[in-house]
């Protein structure tokens, strides 16, 4: 191949096909040299060991770039390695990642338990690389049985253990924030601004939490000579304290404090302190939890306008239990919420609410999924006692009187065909194809 | 200090933090601090070599002291071979913790080379441990080839298929609202090739109650999409959109668009996950029907439009940017065209500041399909119909900071965090 073509221009014209056709020959050759090599791996790439990650939250791009020595699998009942994968905040406002490596197939019985941990400021690059690097740790003992092990390198670079260093903070973690949005039309313009701070310690023994946080938001709308404009603020401090008694059981207090012009309220304070009973140990918190939350306070408030009870103010008791039964497995995932309160003054002034999520994966392609919830509501004893404006209606700037509110979604799919999930072809971006999207995590 | 943990880090990559400085707070029996002490039993082996080799444990020759007991037995074979028999069994802290691996050696093989292969084995067979210290921040494993991810025995070569079908209701005495979707899709995509094709259609119903009087809304849409890209170079790829919709909220009945195009990435397309600057040419080929007449006393069209996408995305440990800019215009008339302009940026610009800004910009002269009829007060609050405008915004700018022992990795569920969440998305 020569480049000494002898006149200038055809040369300029000419040089980077030229360098298109020799990069074009580099690769090709690169690609002949290696074939023997690479029907090899091909080989041990067929017997590496099948792997569905179950994960809502993960990366999976790139944790299919990152590790090409195993293959993705689309069910899980045609896997051999079933990776689950759920997270917990941590005192630090970061999560906690709980990795359950479970064997199946022909890995039955090797089943194995990995921890990562993120900080809150972490970056997503920083966090997919974390959590691909655990993915790698805990899947090598499958790896390991498999052929394909051959061609695993592993190497340690030693440096200089650092000392644990002395937390000066003593566990209190603060954060501060500030967000801001505009969106807009001719016709339509919305603004919203939000801020809030926050202090926490959390310990396995002991959690406070405290957050003061305020919002504004503020719709124009402007339309045959009508314009609107219509508004909805918001202020509230609140917090928590929760002392660990056993491994079941707990107590501490509540208490908010606030106001906001969807429920009428000027000023109220609420105090509730409130004890709770888990029967699973809180340490199986991310895979199941069965807790009992059971409160008792008061309740003081100042309205904004007059309610339909003719109340400006008001100081009241009130009780209120909340159950709570979450499990994750292999199989799926249960989650149900029942809960229930009344006043004191007057039992009949209660709500019921009942929240239910289901996701269930048992026969193979077939995912299955249910979420619903209702409350029966006998309490909005803020409701004001004027007429309220269409716009008012439509925007949902207004609480309205109802004696119950639900929603229910069921969902159905089922996936047939190729199995594997090993390739990403990102080209031509990825498209949005309508209908509908639920992930449940 | 500082600078020395910095430096560290960029050393090691991603590698020091978090738990070099770790907190001894998580609570179970997490081994959290130093290298995990291995004895390794194994009857004329070079240990000496064999420990060398397998530097990221502490090995000890006190069996009743040690974490992780790795035992190597060796049988031979009919055939002449050697099968190798590596044993883990935990102690202490990893009690229970027990696995056991195989490894057989043909007779030819000289014995050093054995040796090394296992211990190449017993480094694998380690990791479950090593994974549970903090040492595995700075172990790294690698694959030392490339594979095409499509090297699998699939029967199916690669289709996958999908039906779906879902709903969701809510409501209360004064509002109801109601939505059904259904979708057909069969998709193929390997490094080559990417087809998607899909059929997806959507109700929705809601109904508003005020002073005895009922205003209801529905929508709803129809849309056939198709995509099939060939992969030229790990920089240009051609291929075609096709899509055909019905919606009541763009006043059209039926719209029919197919569109060629060529991609050229200037980044490789397998460094997407980190970089990507796409450019992205499309013809498009239009034939649309209205529900109304139009503003432009149109009830059905023919037309031609061309559009040029450029889409620029990057992640790295510093945070994620992306920004893209979108044009297109109509031929039979080049004022009706639109420009898009979106960008998104989430930095860490110092150890507990985050950053994000979000922003969206349409300069917009292509409405071609509004109707010319009048619309109540209510399409416009609901934002049922589609609204003449000649532009649109959209952006938010957040900013927070955190301080305190960021460190902590303590988590403590009680009085709730952690239930499951659902995140619906159309």
């Amino acid at each position: 191949m020569t480049v000494n073509i002898g006149r200038e221009k055809v040369r300029k014209i000419f040089l980077p096909l030229l360098l298109v056709l020799f990069l074009f020959c580099v690769l090709s050759a690169r690609l002949s040299f290696s074939q023997e090599e690479l029907t090899d791996i091909e080989e041990l790439k067929k017997a590496a060991p099948k792997v569905f990650i179950d994960c809502g939250i993960c990366d999976m791009d790139h944790i299919r770039t990152e590790i090409t020595f195993v293959n993705y699998v689309r069910d899980r009942k045609e896997a051999d390695v079933h990776v689950l994968v759920t997270s917990l905040r941590t005192g630090a406002g970061g999560r906690e990642y709980t990795l359950a490596f479970i064997g199946q197939n022909r890995f039955e019985g090797i089943d194995d338990t990995h921890k990562y941990f993120t900080e809150a400021t972490d970056t997503e690059d920083e966090i997919r690389e974390g959590m691909a690097k655990a993915l790698k740790l805990g899947l090598m003992s499958y790896v390991a049985k498999t052929p394909i092990s051959r061609r695993i390198k592993i190497s340690y670079q030693d440096v200089i253990q650092e000392t644990a260093v002395k937390d000066k903070w003593n566990s209190w973690v603060f954060s501060i924030s500030g967000n801001g949005r505009l969106s807009g039309e001719e016709h339509y313009k919305s603004k919203s601004i939000s801020s809030s701070f926050g202090a926490s310690r959390v310990t396995p023994e002991l959690k406070i939490s405290l957050s003061l946080y305020g919002s504004h938001y503020q719709d124009n709308f402007d339309y045959d000579s009508t314009s609107l404009e219509s508004t909805r603020d918001s202020l509230s401090l609140g917090g928590q304290v929760v002392k660990s008694i056993s491994d079941h059981w707990s107590y501490g207090a509540y208490f908010d404090s606030g106001s906001s012009s969807y429920e009428n309220i000027k000023f109220g304070f609420t105090l509730q302190p409130a004890i709770e009973y888990n029967l699973f140990p809180y340490s199986k918190s991310t895979r199941r939890q069965l807790r009992f939350l059971y409160r008792i306070g008061f309740n003081s408030v100042r309205y904004r306008e007059e309610t339909i009870y003719e109340k400006m103010e008001q100081t009241l008791w009130k009780q209120s239990l909340s159950i709570t039964f979450d499990i994750k497995e292999k199989w799926g995932s249960v989650s149900t919420t029942f809960s229930g309160s009344h006043y004191f003054h007057d039992a009949s002034f209660y709500r019921l609410t009942l929240f239910n999520i289901l996701n269930i994966r048992v026969i193979k392609g077939l995912n299955f999924f249910a979420f619903g919830g209702g409350s029966r509501i006998h309490d909005q004893l803020s409701l004001v006692k004027g007429e309220i404006s269409l716009d008012e209606i439509l925007l949902r700037r207004r609480q309205l009187a109802t004696g119950y509110d639900y929603f229910f979604s069921v969902g159905l799919s089922f996936t047939f065909g190729s199995i594997f999930t090993n390739v990403v072809n990102p080209r031509f971006g990825s498209h949005g194809y309508g209908g509908m999207h639920i992930i449940i995590d | 200090m500082m600078n020395k943990y910095i430096i560290c880090c960029f050393l090691t990559f991603f590698c020091l933090y978090p738990s070099a400085f770790a907190q001894t707070q998580s609570e179970g029996s997490e081994i959290q601090n130093g290298k995990p002490v291995v004895f390794i039993d194994w009857e004329g082996a070079d240990l000496e070599l064999i420990q060398k080799a397998i530097n990221f444990v502490d090995h000890t020759e006190e069996a009743s002291i040690a974490q992780i007991n790795v035992r190597v037995t060796s049988r031979a074979m009919e055939t002449g071979d050697t099968e190798y028999t590596v044993s883990f069994i935990g102690q202490g802290d990893y009690e229970g913790d027990n696995d056991e691996l195989k490894f057989s050696a043909p007779k030819d093989k000289p014995e050093n080379e054995r040796q090394m292969e296992l211990a190449d084995l017993i480094k694998m067979g380690l990791m479950r441990y090593v994974g549970k210290t903090p040492v595995s921040d700075r172990v790294s494993i690698s694959f030392m080839d490339k594979v095409e991810p499509t090297a699998v025995e699939d029967k199916w070569n690669f289709w996958v298929f999908n039906l779906s079908a879902d709903t969701f209701l809510n409501g209360e005495e004064s509002y109801k609202s109601g939505m059904l979707s259904g979708s057909i899709s069969a998709n193929r995509v390997t490094p080559e090739l990417k087809i998607r094709m899909s059929l997806s259609a959507f109700f929705d119903e809601s109904e508003f109650k005020f002073d005895d009087e009922v205003i209801k809304s529905e929508s709803d849409s129809l849309n056939i999409n198709g995509l099939f890209v060939k992969s030229i170079s790990e920089h240009w790829s051609v291929g075609g959109f096709f899509s055909t919709s019905s919606s009541t909220y763009s006043n059209i009945k039926l719209r029919l668009n197919p569109a060629p195009a060529i991609e050229y990435n200037v980044f490789p397309y397998s460094e997407s996950t980190t970089h990507q600057l796409r450019f992205l040419y499309r013809l498009n080929y239009i034939n649309v029907r209205y529900r109304e007449e139009t503003v432009y006393e149109k009830n059905y069209e023919n037309l031609w439009q061309q559009s040029l996408e450029i889409a620029f995305e990057v992640k790295k440990k510093w945070g994620t940017a992306s920004a893209s800019i979108v044009g297109s215009h109509y031929f039979h008339n080049f004022k009706y065209n639109r420009i898009q302009l979106n960008g998104e940026l989430s930095l860490r610009l110092i150890r507990g500041l985050n950053f994000n800004i979000y922003g969206r910009y349409s300069r917009i002269r292509d409405q071609l399909s509004l109707p010319r009829g009048e619309l109540s007060l209510e399409e416009v609050l609901l934002q049922q119909k589609q609204l003449a405008t000649g532009y649109s915004y959209r952006m938010s700018v957040g900013l927070s900071y955190k301080f305190g022992s960021l460190k902590s990795k303590v988590v403590n569920p009680r009085f709730g965090t952690g239930g499951r969440s659902i995140s619906i998305s159309f």
